[in-house]
């Protein structure tokens, strides 16, 4: 991901258009743009379409109409979907993990790429020693906690050097661990150049994370009276808190093996 | 009545354990049919299940009220409707293959088959959809999104494929009407019972009645256990 000119958005939509079954028109957003390396925080009440929007953004969900600007071409909604695979990846708000070994978990998106077993294996452990998580290799992601379930399933999308990352309420049920650990893997992923989107109805976990925010409201997107700390004033703190967590994470992760 | 039932239980018991070549042939005849039957019409009918559960087309909904209906249907109308197929003057007339082994795998496939979609649909619908959202983002493509979502339901569906498997091998309508119940070639279990009872001889029908008796137990066993497995997780 090297080398993304970062003034233009990776993904673009424009006309999204969603009605419900009901009738209800849901969706109604002129715009949305991602960039690459930042973060956008999007928020409103429940039942107002974020997750919708989201599953649309990945490729999970129709809309009924939708313009995608992805990779230089402008498609329609159904036939950019197939170029979404792998490249902008959705996470659920409830992370789902498959009844299998925490190392299975992260290489399933690993098989079909034409990765030799040597190469996914390799990437796997770099990915799990880089989000200190190397201890729960081979146990199965059944019996993990809901906040290391969450983190493994941000190193799964990892490994696929997804462009851009949906994150659906990450940090809802999580304890003060937990959410700390999840901020600090978010802000990995956008220094490693990838385009974040994340909804949520807590904003101080966000503060110094999130470099937009915009408020779903009536099906369409607004810039919110009441605003999350932007990164850029923050960035000092944010690059102190990044050294601190990484010697925090390496520390608790050998204590954890011992 | 009492002392012949007990002469008779006796004697069947004696029978199966001195390995009466007659008596396995019949329990032979049993297991090959309804396994091969079984192992066709098993991941036919959850291939299609996994469609009525996740795919969105028009004609959906009736096609899975049609399936339920079917669920429950006669094995002696399959046994019919096979046999008009089979016959002479049938559309596969041709092939010969009324009063066969094969006649009673394919009878047996279409009664296992209406058995196992609707089932195998209630489990698939009633699923966690995150498995299936959960590998599409991950770029599985639909085949392999598919073979997970079972993976992560093998418990479930395993239970379906083995209640369908007692449902074959105890049924006896079709293959009474198909296999034409021809000795040491497609007579099976309860067609045997059937025909042995009709003479009075009832020591190898009740021997036949054990070893059903027993795999009905097996089944149930091993049925207990998958759920238990199931429910662990």
């Amino acid at each position: 991901m090297n080398g993304v000119d970062v003034s233009l958005p990776i993904l673009r939509l424009t006309n999204i258009r969603k009605t419900l079954p009901t009738g209800r028109r849901l969706l109604e957003i002129d715009e949305l743009s991602v960039h690459a390396g930042h973060c956008l925080l999007l928020t409103g009440p429940n039942g107002v379409g974020k997750t919708t929007l989201l599953k649309i953004l990945s490729g999970l969900d129709p809309a009924d109409h939708a313009l995608v600007d992805y990779g230089g071409t402008r498609l329609l909604w159904p036939a950019a979907r197939r170029r979404f695979r792998r490249d902008v990846i959705y996470l659920h708000q409830q992370a789902y993990l498959f009844d299998r070994s925490v190392t299975d978990n992260i290489t399933y998106g690993l098989h079909g790429l034409g990765l030799s077993y040597a190469q996914i294996g390799e990437r796997v452990q770099r990915a799990l020693e880089w989000s200190g998580l190397s201890h729960l290799a081979g146990r199965n992601a059944r019996e993990l906690s809901g906040g290391e379930k969450q983190r493994i399933a941000l190193v799964r999308a990892l490994v696929l050097t997804p462009h851009v990352l949906l994150l659906d309420e990450p940090f809802a049920g999580l304890d003060e661990e937990s959410r700390e650990r999840t901020g600090f893997l978010i802000r990995r992923l956008k220094s490693e150049q990838v385009g974040v989107v994340v909804t949520s109805h807590e904003l101080l976990p966000l503060a110094g994370i999130a470099d937009e925010h915009l408020e779903l409201c009536e099906g369409r997107l607004v810039r919110p009276a009441k605003t999350v700390q932007r990164a850029s004033t923050t960035r000092r703190l944010r690059d102190a808190e990044l050294h601190g967590h990484a010697a925090y994470l390496n520390t608790r992760a050998g204590d954890e093996a011992n | 009545m009492e002392e012949n039932l007990g002469h008779a239980s006796l004697y069947a018991l004696r029978l199966l354990l001195s390995g009466d070549p007659d008596l396995w042939n019949i329990i032979g005849v049993s297991f090959s049919v309804s396994v091969r039957a079984i192992l066709i019409s098993a991941p036919a009918a959850m291939v299609l299940a996994f469609l009525l559960a996740y795919a969105r087309f028009p004609a959906r909904l009736p096609l899975i009220s049609t399936l339920q209906s079917l669920q429950s249907i006669p094995t002696v109308v399959v046994g019919l409707l096979v046999y008009m197929l089979l016959s002479r003057r049938g559309l596969f007339g041709d092939l010969h293959l009324l009063f066969t082994q094969t006649a009673m795998v394919i009878g047996q496939i279409v009664i296992a088959f209406l058995f196992v979609v609707p089932m195998a649909h209630g489990v698939l619908a009633a699923a966690d959809r995150r498995a299936w959202e959960t590998a599409r983002t991950l770029g599985a493509a639909p085949w392999r999104a598919m073979f997970t979502v079972m993976t992560e339901l093998r418990f479930g569906l395993l239970a379906v494929a083995i209640a369908a498997f007692a449902r074959i091998i105890t049924e006896v309508g079709t293959s009474i009407m198909v296999g034409g119940n021809i000795e040491s070639v497609t007579r099976n279990i309860p067609t045997a019972i059937a025909l042995e009872t009709s003479k009075g001889e009832f020591a190898q029908g009740i021997a036949l009645g054990l070893v059903l008796l027993v795999l009905a137990l097996l089944l149930n066993v091993f049925l207990g256990m998958l759920q238990g497995k199931g429910e662990m997780r």
